[in-house]
């Protein structure tokens, strides 16, 4: 958002915004996003294939399919999915040259470059470490989970995958004096009664409202 | 673990055992019954929090003074929301308000003492929170005039042409006189005959409301070219789904459909 207009029954309920946002290796928080998507800053059409069920996760197993590390397999270590990519760590590298000036050589940068989840990248099979087709299914319980289709096993979801900004693994987040317990959330106390919210608050507080209201005409 | 003070069954059976005492408002109760003592240390027992004086309660804990990071969970969904009573529920959106109130007045004094606030996001966890919760309370409400009247309780509305010929979506107001006798609101909301200028406007107007239909139309199509051209193994299913105005049986065979000889089968 660029402007926002400032509230006040004189201003229009506006706010001056891109259109469509550019999406890239950088997150939306970062200020090489902001630079990308300033204003007035037009950059080139992406196509982007319609994906129905996303099915690479961050800490899968995976083997890059084109390029210099053709058949090499990696971790992935980040998942854009904007633009249906995906970065393997160490893998499908490019280097950079950076500050480099007369009589300073500069400094050598190797970064990762993106690979498309579509083309460009397979997922694993972890029991023999080669290529399958994945597919999500429910097992008997009722889970969902991914299928190979070449060997038939499962393949779990990994780790790194329950990772949010507020904690890793769910097993190593520390609770906090103001969180509420997982027995509390779950327990049901909602008992259905022919009543209104306020009609029900009433009642429970022994607020009684014996007044008749005035007759109103609404047009 | 949810992020709130915690709102659970042994409060609500104490506060409901004083509510029945007396009749005045819940913040009102825990004043005179348990003078400042806040609503999570009724129930945690285990925790030990310092004693909070009324004005002081707009503050956070003196612990996360200064600190860098203050982590706490995660917003209540509406799907929890729901199973909870109408009493959790009112009692939740107060201890919402609060901590809102909170992190605000701490926001504020960290801009003021320029010092960085913690976990700001915390602020947005809050407000989904009682954005869920108002969801779920309109939502039982509704459900309840449906029933009874057959019309949302909500605020009626209706779409009204206007002087220009153009629709907007009129919204009743509360009056207490009758409409016959309201020559205020009579002479504000005329009804007009509409006359040769507003027709042609009103043609003109449509006009390029469709050319405007037309181009999008045709630019959704094209997207779609473009994508077959491009990817040789697109999933027609996914395109229909996101594109559903596009009639891709049509196109598939056209000549800008065709991608590089290479990727065709």
């Amino acid at each position: 958002v660029y402007y926002r207009y400032p509230k006040g029954i004189q201003y229009f309920k506006k706010e001056v915004k891109r259109r469509k946002y550019h999406f890239s290796e950088h997150r939306p928080w970062t200020a090489e996003f902001k630079e990308e998507n300033a204003p007035r800053k037009q950059m080139k059409k992406v196509f982007l294939e319609p994906i129905r069920e996303w099915k690479i996760f961050k800490g899968d197993r995976v083997e890059i399919l084109t390029g210099d590390d053709k058949g090499k397999q990696g971790i992935v270590s980040q998942v854009i999915q904007e633009r249906n990519w995906v970065i393997v760590e160490g893998l499908n590298c490019q280097l950079k040259k950076i500050g480099w000036s007369k009589g300073f050589p500069g400094i050598m940068i190797k970064s990762e470059k993106p690979l498309l989840v579509t083309s460009e990248v397979k997922l694993v099979d972890p029991s023999d470490l080669k290529l399958t087709e994945v597919e999500w299914r429910f097992t008997e319980s009722g889970e969902k989970v991914r299928v190979s289709l070449r060997t038939g096993r499962i393949i779990p979801m990994p780790h790194a995958a329950q990772e949010t900004y507020d904690y890793k693994t769910k097993s190593t987040y520390k609770e906090s004096v103001k969180d509420t317990k997982d027995e509390e959330v779950t327990e049901i106390t909602y008992k259905p009664s022919l009543k209104t919210f306020e009609m029900d608050i009433m009642s429970i507080m022994g607020i009684k409202e014996d007044r008749i209201p005035h007759k109103t005409y609404w047009y | 673990m949810n992020y709130s003070l915690q709102a659970c069954s042994r409060f609500t059976r104490s506060i409901l055992t004083i509510s029945k005492l007396f009749t005045s408002s819940i913040q009102a109760d825990a004043a005179k019954c348990f003078p400042r003592i806040t609503s999570f240390q009724l129930c945690s027992n285990f925790h030990s929090t310092a004693k909070r004086n009324d004005l002081m309660e707009f503050f956070d804990d003196e612990k996360n003074w200064g600190q860098n990071e203050v982590r706490v969970g995660r917003s209540w969904k509406a799907e929890e929301l729901r199973i909870k009573s109408n009493e959790d529920l009112h009692k939740l959106w107060y201890i919402l308000l609060k901590e809102k109130n909170m992190l605000l007045t701490m926001e504020e004094e960290c801009k003021q003492q320029v010092r960085l606030f913690p976990n700001p996001e915390r602020i947005d966890k809050v407000e989904e929170s009682m954005k869920n919760l108002e969801k779920v309370v309109l939502e039982r409400n509704e459900a309840y005039f449906m029933l009874e009247t057959g019309k949302t309780g909500g605020r009626p509305g209706y779409v009204k042409i206007g002087a220009l010929g153009l629709r907007h979506f009129y919204r009743e107001t509360e009056h207490l006189i009758p409409k016959f006798m309201n020559k205020k609101w009579q002479s504000d909301n005329a009804s007009y005959t509409h006359t040769r200028d507003v027709q042609d406007f009103l043609q003109r107007y449509k006009e390029r409301k469709f050319l405007e239909k037309r181009k999008a139309r045709n630019r959704e199509k094209n997207h779609v070219l473009g994508l077959m051209r491009r990817f040789p193994n697109l999933d027609m299913e996914a395109v229909k789904e996101q594109f559903p105005s596009v009639n891709i049986e049509k196109i598939r065979n056209s000549k800008k459909a065709r991608g590089h000889k290479e990727n065709t089968i």
